[in-house]
Parts: C-alpha cells; structure tokens; sequence
C-alpha cells in the first residue's frame, strides 16, 4: 500500500510535470514550424533506386544501423553504449507510468532483476561518459554545464532506479519518493536541456535524408572497399 | 546598466542571422548533443590531434552561440548554462572568418557522420555568408569575387582573350582531324549541347577544352559553347554570398535559354557542378527549360551509345579516383565516373575510403583561393595524401577543377610523384578516331544558308554547288555576270561566291553592281578565282571589299572554312544590330 505523499507524487505529480514538459514541447515545436523549409527544385540526382522517401526512412533508421556511419561503425563498443544507456532510460521512463498504474507487469523477479541490471549497466555508462566528457579535450572543449549537468541527472535517475524497481513501498518509500520525485524534476527540466535532443531527431534526420535521398547519396553506398596496407 | 556597445559589423551579423534561419538550418543549432561523434570524421582534426578547436561540434559552436544568445530559449535566459555567447567587436568576427574559411572546406563529411543528422557545412556556409555581407572574408576570396561581379568569370578572363583560345584551339582540332568542322562552335542557337566550363580550363588547363571538343567532334554531338554566361564556377556559393551565387547560376542558364540550348553540360568542375545542377535551380527560383548533366555523363553515354569508340589499352598505367565532395557527399555522383573510368583505363585501384565517405582533397570551400591558411591546408591534406599512397596508383582522376590544384599541390608537398588529370583527358586519350569521319546531319554547318554560286567553269560550279549542298545549304547557280545579278536581285542569297574572269559581264563588274545596289550591298561577297592577280582590280574598287578572297586551286576544307567564318561573323553583326 502506497502513503498519500507517494501516491501524490508517483501520480499527480507526473501529471502535472507531463503536462508541463507537454506544454513547453508544443511551443518548442512551434517555434521550430515557425522557420520555413528549404526545398529542393532541381531535379534528383544520383541513383535512380534512391527518394527523399527512402532518404528519410535510412535516416530515421540510422540509430539502428551502426554500420550505416563510418564514425559508429568503427566504434562499435561506444555505439553498444549507447543503445545501453538510451535502453534504460527508457525502461526507467516505462517503469514511472507502470509503477502506479499497472505495477503488476513488473512483479516477477526475474524482470526486477533484469531491469536493475539495465539500470546499473546505464548508470556505469554514464560515469564513463561523464568521465569521458571531463577528461577527453575534445569533449570536454564542447561541453556545456547543461551537457555535464544532464549525464549526471541521468546517471543519478539511474541510480535511483535500481532502487525503485522491485517497487515495494511497504519496505521503506523512501526510494521510490526519491525516484518518482526526480522523474518529475527529470519532466520539467528536459525541455530546457539537451535531452531535448530526442525531439529534435525526427525533424534533423528527416530533413536530412530527405535531402539526402533526393540527391542520390542516402542509403550511403560503399563499393568493395579492400582494407589498405596504410590507411 | 549600461549596455556594451556592439560595433556596426557585429550588429549587421546578428540581424542578418535572424534572417538566414530556414528549419533545417535551426534544427541543425539546436539538435547537437556534443557527444563527439563527428570528431575523427574530420581531415582538419586527423591532421592536428592535439587541437580540439579542429573538431566539427567545437567549430559549429562558434556559429550556435551567437544563435543561441539572440534566438534560443535558454541561451537568451541562461547564457552560461549552454555556453551562448554574445559578440561585440570586430574582432570576434575577423576569429571567427579564420574557423569558417580556414579550419573547414564545407566537405560535409562530418555531416554524414553525425548521429543527430547535424548538417555542419551549411552552418558553416550560413556563418561565412553573414561575414562575407559585413566584408570580413579572406582576401583572395574577395578579389575573385569581385572579377566574377564584374567581368563574369572567376579569373577575369576577357570575352576577347576567351574566343581567341577557343579561335586557336578550333584551329588545332581542325588540323588534327583534317575536318573543317572539327571546330569549337560559339553561340550557335538550337544546339543540343551547350558546353559550359571552368574558367581554369581557357586559362591554365586549355587541353580539356580541347579534349572534350575532340569528343564532341567525334561523337557527331551538336554543341556549342556560349560567348558569354560560360563561367560554371561560383564564389557564392564558397563564400555564402546568396545574391552571388544567384547571379552566376542565372547568367548561366539564361544564357542557355537565349541560345534554346537542349541539355548545359558542365566540364569537371566539382562545386560548379553542385551550384549549377544542385543549388542553382534553388538559388534562382528558376524552373530550367533545359536538362543539365556532368560531362561525365556525356562521355559515358557516348561509348554506351556507341557513338565514340575507346580503346583501354591505351590508358595502362595504375590509376585511381578521388571523389570530389560536391559531386559524391552532396549531388550522389559517384557511380557514372567509376563507370567511365572502368572503359578507359586497364588498372583502376579504388581509394579507401571512397563514394560519399571519401576524404576532402583539402582544396574545397575556396581553400585554393585562400593562402594565408595554406600551411593549414597542406598540413590538413596528410590523410589524402595517405590515402593517394596506399593506392599504389601512377595517376589520380578526379572529375573537379579544384580537387586536381588541391592534389597537384599536396602531392608536390608530399612528394608523392604521382600526376594529376581528369576524366574527359583519359576518355580522349582512349578514343579511336576512324580514319575518315563522317559529319552526321546534326553538324552541317551551313544548314539554313543560302548560297549563289557564280563561275563560268561548269566543273567548279558542279564542285561548289556540292561542297555546299552537303553541308545543308541552299545553292544556286549562275555562270556568267548577267544571271549573277539578276538571281542575286531574285534569291537574296546570304553569300555569293564569284569568279573574276567571265565572259560578258565579269566578277569585278558583278561585284561593283552588287556593292552599288542598296537592296544587294549587305550580301556577303567571296571572290574564287584563278588569277591572284586581279586581287587588286577589287580591292581599288571604291566600293566595301567583299569579305572573302580565295584563290584557285581550292580545296574544299578551305572553302568551308572561310565560308563558313565569313556566315558566322554576318550572324554576329546581325545579332549586334
């Protein structure tokens, strides 16, 4: 059984914070439509076989494609981090709506076990990149407070997941208040921060592919390429 | 408080900014999570590892603060917290010319390399327009983009200096294939080619204006080149000058449409390329009535069509390709040249890696035109150089003007020993030229004409009257004086050849009447005939000289020659008046 305070926070709270981080994403989508789009008059170019429509669909795919980009496909391990870390912060945002209104689909132990273990896996990621972005000069040239202060809200939120998972508030609430608490702080905060990123995706990778499709250059083709002795 | 005060140039940056904003170019300022990805994507980088200010996001930064500071949410609340910045004096404008023009080349490759879909190079094109519009810009650039202002072309090539090489390669063509027609023509209307080029070609590299007219010849093509409007180059679209860029694609494809021109090919010319074929139609709002194609695509469909024959055999050395970025990274042209270079060489080593992945040769963005960054440049060309060598190849291809400078340069600079050249070089170098060739239909260059032919030697009228029937022209015969003017006054021919000795009436007589009568004054008037000696009988005339004078014996590619130079230059006058 829940308290009033976690029932409040676990629901209303959310609402509440949703709400506003909806509010702020409309006003944020509409400020982008605000711009107009460039357009492509000329005629395509490039394959035949290729269409701003399929430019767009290998553009939206690209995040599942690590062989798509030559910058993923020689970092493999670095992309496997990443689909890591975005994997369980999504878990983590599933696990704030299942939690208070289905917490039946998270009761076997096995998936409690499984998602502490994503959890934790995404937390050590994000100390690595948190690491990362202090120490390598390239990183840490670009980054801003709001880079550093956004891993280390993830990485905390993560954290804190691990504790929230096996959902038993009759053990102590204080994780899951911790959790559902940081979730809302999460909601309100994202819109202003680079987690927006998400919600910048669709429209980059689509008005890039389109464009790329159009021009005969996406889906990127790469001819037999033997490995050179000296590149 | 009072306000720091900004310096006029800055102001103009930051209005004009706001202006320049399209969606894609916001969504790429505001979708860059720094997560580093596009780093190593970047030649600048390779070359200097110990310097972030190299990287893409760093360089893109430079431009997003300033966005961010006047435009985005956050950056205008909280400046700190995502580092927006605001700019004040001149000199944060002259730091941020040395990142735009001289630490990247436009090359997009980091742009293909980014996870979010972050289009870098026209950011950067954004940031080098908004400079280049206050007048902060590298010098060179600034000078060539003056000439293409004011005189049309990008090296201030004079309208006389271009025909005169075009005079003078027409002349070599002619020579080589034994083929009065085998010439460079200019401005003909109706063609189904118009020929457009770098002005790089006229004056340093001549032999691929040459090249490709000899393919041109041999294809049987019916092409042109124009006088003016010929120019594919453009400096706005290096220096981000939109109005530039405008008016140079527009000069060009007017230019078609006043010569109904089918189909602008454009020589090998990487950005030209892109401006033309991929931005122009952009830029200018235009809907072009005619198709555009790279010479490339020319050539190939020459030798698919079986129009041109190419031996490979007689390209044997290693050779291997580099992608020009516009072509291959922006306008997906990657294909057709690996096509054309698998006809006409033996050894083609592909480089890696290649297609849109393909490295800058270093000289893109103008970098060529920009030498207070070559250092930079060369020392940012390690990785091509890299590449040229692994290669093992005697020759690189690269189907742009730009790249084969940027690699003569850097293959000089690490000595590679390696030779530089270029597509239409190897194809012409590869062509079999028949022994004989036969000008098709398309090429009779005095279709439309009409001829009087005036002689008193049924052999030479029969001669002359076949010489110019078969190229298309409408003859009519007189043999003697009399007929001569009474057929001129009938048929307004637009040339009359004329014999001087004749019974009755004679050539010099004719052609004094001619000169006299105001109906018949303008016709063009070349004399044929047996006896140089009665030149001077014509020339004391007080009458205008006739605009030809050829003695017998006469062979027919002389005859066409002269008579087809004395047509074109009536054509000119005509179009001036």
């Amino acid at each position: 059984m829940m308290s009033g305070t976690l029932r409040f926070v676990a629901d209303d709270l959310q609402i509440m914070a949703l709400t506003f981080m909806g509010i702020v994403y409309i006003l944020r989508i509409r400020w982008l439509l605000r711009f107009k789009p460039g357009q492509e008059r000329q005629a395509p170019t490039g394959s035949p076989d290729t269409s701003s429509f399929k430019g767009i669909i290998y553009s939206w795919g690209n995040i599942a494609m690590p062989w798509a980009m030559e910058s993923t496909r020689q970092k493999l391990f670095f992309y496997a981090q990443f689909v890591l870390f975005h994997l369980a912060v999504a878990a983590s945002i599933t696990m704030s709506f299942i939690i208070p209104y289905a917490p039946g689909l998270i009761k076997p132990m096995v998936l409690v076990r499984g998602l502490q273990g994503l959890f934790a896996a995404g937390c050590l990621i994000g100390c690595y990149r948190l690491y990362r972005r202090l120490t390598n000069p390239y990183i840490r040239q670009i980054s801003t407070p709001d880079d550093i202060f956004s891993l280390l809200l993830l990485m905390v939120w993560l954290f804190v997941s691990i504790g929230a998972a096996p959902n038993r508030p009759d053990q102590g609430e204080g994780p899951l208040l911790i959790y559902f608490i940081m979730t809302a702080f999460f909601l309100v905060y994202v819109p202003f921060s680079k987690i927006s990123h998400y919600l910048y995706y669709p429209f980059t990778r689509y008005y890039f592919g389109k464009s790329m499709g159009y021009r005969g250059v996406y889906p990127i083709k790469r001819g037999p390429q033997p490995k050179p002795n000296k590149v | 408080m009072l306000e720091k005060a900004r310096s006029h140039k800055v102001k103009k940056v930051i209005e004009r900014m706001g202006k320049k904003l399209n969606r894609q170019v916001v969504g790429s300022l505001v979708a860059c999570v720094h997560c580093g990805m596009c780093t190593e994507s970047c030649h600048y980088v390779l070359a200097n590892p110990d310097d972030p200010t190299f990287a893409p996001a760093y360089k893109a930064d430079q431009i997003r603060k300033i966005f961010k500071r006047h435009f985005d949410w956050t950056g205008r609340i909280f400046p700190w917290w995502v580092k927006a910045q605001d700019l004040y004096v001149d000199e944060e404008l002259e730091k941020l010319k040395d990142i735009v023009f001289g630490k990247c080349t436009n090359c997009r490759r980091c742009s293909i390399n980014c996870p979010m879909g972050v289009d870098f190079a026209t950011l950067n094109r954004m940031a080098r327009g908004l400079l280049t519009s206050v007048g902060i810009m590298p010098e060179g650039l600034a000078a060539v983009s003056k000439d293409q202002w004011e005189i049309g072309n990008q090296m201030g090539v004079l309208k006389e200096d271009y025909l005169e090489t075009l005079e003078w390669l027409s002349d070599e063509l002619e020579k080589e294939m034994g083929d009065p027609v085998a010439r460079i023509p200019i401005d003909k209307m109706d063609a189904d080619v118009v020929y457009a080029i770098n002005p790089r070609e006229i004056k340093y590299d001549p032999r691929t204006v040459s090249d490709a007219a000899r393919i041109f010849y041999l294809a049987g093509e019916n092409w042109t080149m124009a006088s003016d409007g010929w120019d594919i180059t453009n400096f706005g679209f290096f220096s981000g000058d939109d109005e530039l860029a405008n008016t140079v694609v527009r000069r060009l494809f007017e230019k078609v449409i006043e010569l109904r021109g089918k189909k602008l090919v454009l020589s090998e010319c990487g950005h030209g390329y892109r401006s033309a074929r991929c931005e122009g139609p952009n830029w200018t709002g235009m809907d072009t009535p005619f198709a555009m194609e790279s010479s490339v695509l020319t050539m190939l469909r020459y030798i698919k069509e079986g129009r041109i024959k190419v031996d490979r055999n007689k390209n044997d050395l290693p050779v291997t390709f580099h992608d020009s970025c516009n072509n291959a990274r922006s306008c997906g042209f990657f294909e057709e040249p690996r096509e054309l270079l698998n006809l006409v060489v033996t050894d083609f080593r592909e480089m890696y890696p290649n297609r849109a992945e393909n490295y800058c040769c270093s000289g893109g963005g103008g970098a060529m035109s920009m030498s207070e960054y070559t250092p930079l440049r060369l020392k940012a060309a390690k990785v091509k150089a890299d590449q040229l060598q692994a290669t093992e190849a005697k020759t690189v291809v690269t189907t742009c003007h730009n790249c084969v400078d940027a690699l003569t340069d850097l293959i000089r600079h690490y000595k590679l020993g390696m030779k530089v050249t270029q597509m239409v070089n190897l194809v012409s170098n590869a062509v079999v030229v028949e022994e004989k060739v036969v000008a098709p239909v398309e090429v009779l260059i005095l279709r439309g004409y009409k001829i009087l032919v005036v002689d008193d030697e049924p052999d030479i009228l029969t001669f002359l009257s076949a010489v110019f029937e078969d190229q298309g022209a409408t003859v009519v015969q007189a043999s003697d004086g009399e007929q001569a003017l009474d057929l001129a006054r009938q048929e307004k021919p637009d040339l009359i050849t004329l014999d001087l000795s004749m019974p009755g009436k004679n050539g010099a007589y004719v052609f004094e009447e001619l000169r006299k009568n105001p109906e018949l004054a303008a016709t063009r008037v070349c004399i044929i005939t047996g006896k140089p000696e009665l030149r001077r009988l014509i020339y004391d005339r007080p009458v205008r000289p006739p605009e030809g004078y050829l003695d017998k014996p006469i062979n027919e590619e002389s005859l066409l020659v002269n008579v087809r130079k004395i047509l074109e230059v009536a054509h000119e006058e005509r179009k001036l008046n």
